[in-house]
């Protein structure tokens, strides 16, 4: 059985065309972008085990060193204790007195991150500015 | 060991007001109508000693033990001794809570063995419970008392007995089940079964959502610990979605599924996870190797509320 989720066109159906957004790591069930505004990454799909090293390289190669590192997390379908740990791992990789600011979580992620006890991390931020 | 509620009230009583006399913290996880028992006989005592509602707390009697573990951390320390009493098991627990409710008795005795100067009533109601459930406890618990007479269980199993890997059987089935074999390439698939299952079933979105993401992590265990692949099945009856999931790893560590991860913590959390968002977990070790069964209930049990009634306590915290 495969899943009727295509991260492609979810994604498709989001774009306003106004821009090319970058695409900078894509599989079957995920697809991640590069933003502008903020200066960030977008993360479309779901990460699991099969991809979630995904998430590591991607917020290294799309973002830079020297602000806070904004993640669209508003299109993550679904995001399992491995992804997130790749996500605490990255904020807590920033250099001091920058943060990862976790943009439109989905209350699956919320879940996740209060039940395994994440949610009292300094350098993990859940941003309540919505995703833009 | 107790029959009715007058002599509830003559075993727990004094034991209360022997440890408020001692200045020893008491923690009483009863169910809402004996807690109004206990505080009506108590009076004024009552006051001093924290209450919580099995009802929340031992929904899943995987939760029980990390309450306890937080009540001894918070509570105590430097030798001070504390009480407690709970009683996780009532009639009307269905046959696979009662098993693990009695597993989580005999892991009491391997959480606790060490260090912590404290003294745990567990009150058995010998009027409503099967004499084999009396036995069991005789089995599970190192001194037993009538009120009267306070003596050691001879036929108590031991420590590293009670510790020891649980490979009781799992009944079969109740019903025809859907099955998938996976790896991590197709947890997505997974996920798709578990949450059409689950939907049809009749769960709610948001205890679908749970469901999945609970059975992801079991799954993903199998993948990453468990021989890299596994297999899954799912059915459900009137009383509960199931989802057994099957590997060729090996639990080692007794208490592996309650034991709260610290943040900075490397290692699994699936287990942990799984207690904290489906009703009932069952592991077993199995000469092949693991089973886990995840259980939610479509309906609230018998003798209590929903777990996510806003009038149970889900977690305690001890100011």
């Amino acid at each position: 059985m495969e899943s009727a989720y295509n991260p492609r066109q979810f994604w498709a159906g989001k774009s306003t065309g106004a821009e090319a957004p970058r695409e900078i790591y894509a599989d079957k069930q995920l697809i991640v972008l590069r933003t502008s505004i903020p200066p960030g990454i977008r993360f479309a799909g779901e990460i699991d085990a099969s991809n979630s090293h995904s998430v590591g390289t991607s917020i290294a190669a799309g973002t830079g060193p020297e602000r806070d590192v904004h993640v669209d997390v508003s299109s993550l379908l679904f995001c399992d204790i491995s992804g997130i740990r790749e996500l605490v791992t990255a904020a807590e990789r920033l250099v001091a007195g920058r943060r990862l600011l976790l943009h439109g979580m989905p209350s699956q992620l919320e879940t996740v991150i209060r039940v395994v006890g994440w949610n009292e991390l300094p350098t993990l931020v859940v941003c309540e500015c919505g995703t833009d | 060991m107790y029959a009715g509620m007058a002599d509830f009230l003559g075993g727990t009583v004094p034991f209360v007001r022997g440890g408020l006399e001692a200045g020893e913290p008491v923690l009483v996880v009863e169910s809402a109508a004996k807690i109004a028992l206990l505080r009506a006989e108590l009076g004024p005592d009552a006051d001093g000693v924290l209450f919580a509602d099995m009802a929340g707390v031992g929904a899943n009697p995987a939760r029980i033990i990390p309450a306890w573990r937080d009540f001894v951390v918070q509570q105590g320390g430097a030798g001070r001794r504390l009480r407690g009493i709970g009683e996780p098991i009532w009639k009307g627990r269905s046959s696979d809570e009662l098993i693990e409710c009695q597993r989580h008795e005999s892991l009491l005795n391997t959480a606790f063995a060490t260090g912590d100067p404290w003294w745990l009533l567990c009150p058995y109601d010998t009027a409503a419970l099967d004499p084999e459930v009396i036995e069991e406890a005789r089995r599970s618990h190192p001194y037993v008392t009538d009120g009267a007479t306070f003596q050691r269980s001879n036929t108590y199993r031991g420590l590293d007995a009670s510790g020891a890997p649980f490979d009781a059987p799992l009944p079969e089935p109740s019903s025809s089940t859907q099955a998938v074999e996976f790896r991590a390439g197709n947890l997505v698939e997974v996920r798709g079964l578990v949450a059409l299952n689950a939907a049809s079933a009749g769960l709610s979105s948001s205890r679908v959502r749970d469901f999945v993401l609970a059975v992801n992590e079991i799954a993903t265990n199998s993948v990453v610990h468990g021989g890299g692949k596994g297999s899954l099945r799912i059915w459900s009856d009137l009383a509960a979605v199931v989802c057994e999931i099957r590997d060729s790893g090996r639990f080692d560590r007794p208490l592996v599924d309650r034991e709260r991860p610290a943040p900075e913590a490397p290692g699994p959390r699936g287990l942990w996870l799984a207690n904290q968002l489906c009703d009932l977990v069952q592991i077993r070790n199995f000469p092949g190797g693991t089973a886990v069964r995840l259980h939610m209930w479509l309906k609230a049990p018998a003798g209590r509320g929903h777990q996510h009634d806003a009038r149970t306590i889900d977690s305690i915290t001890f100011g």
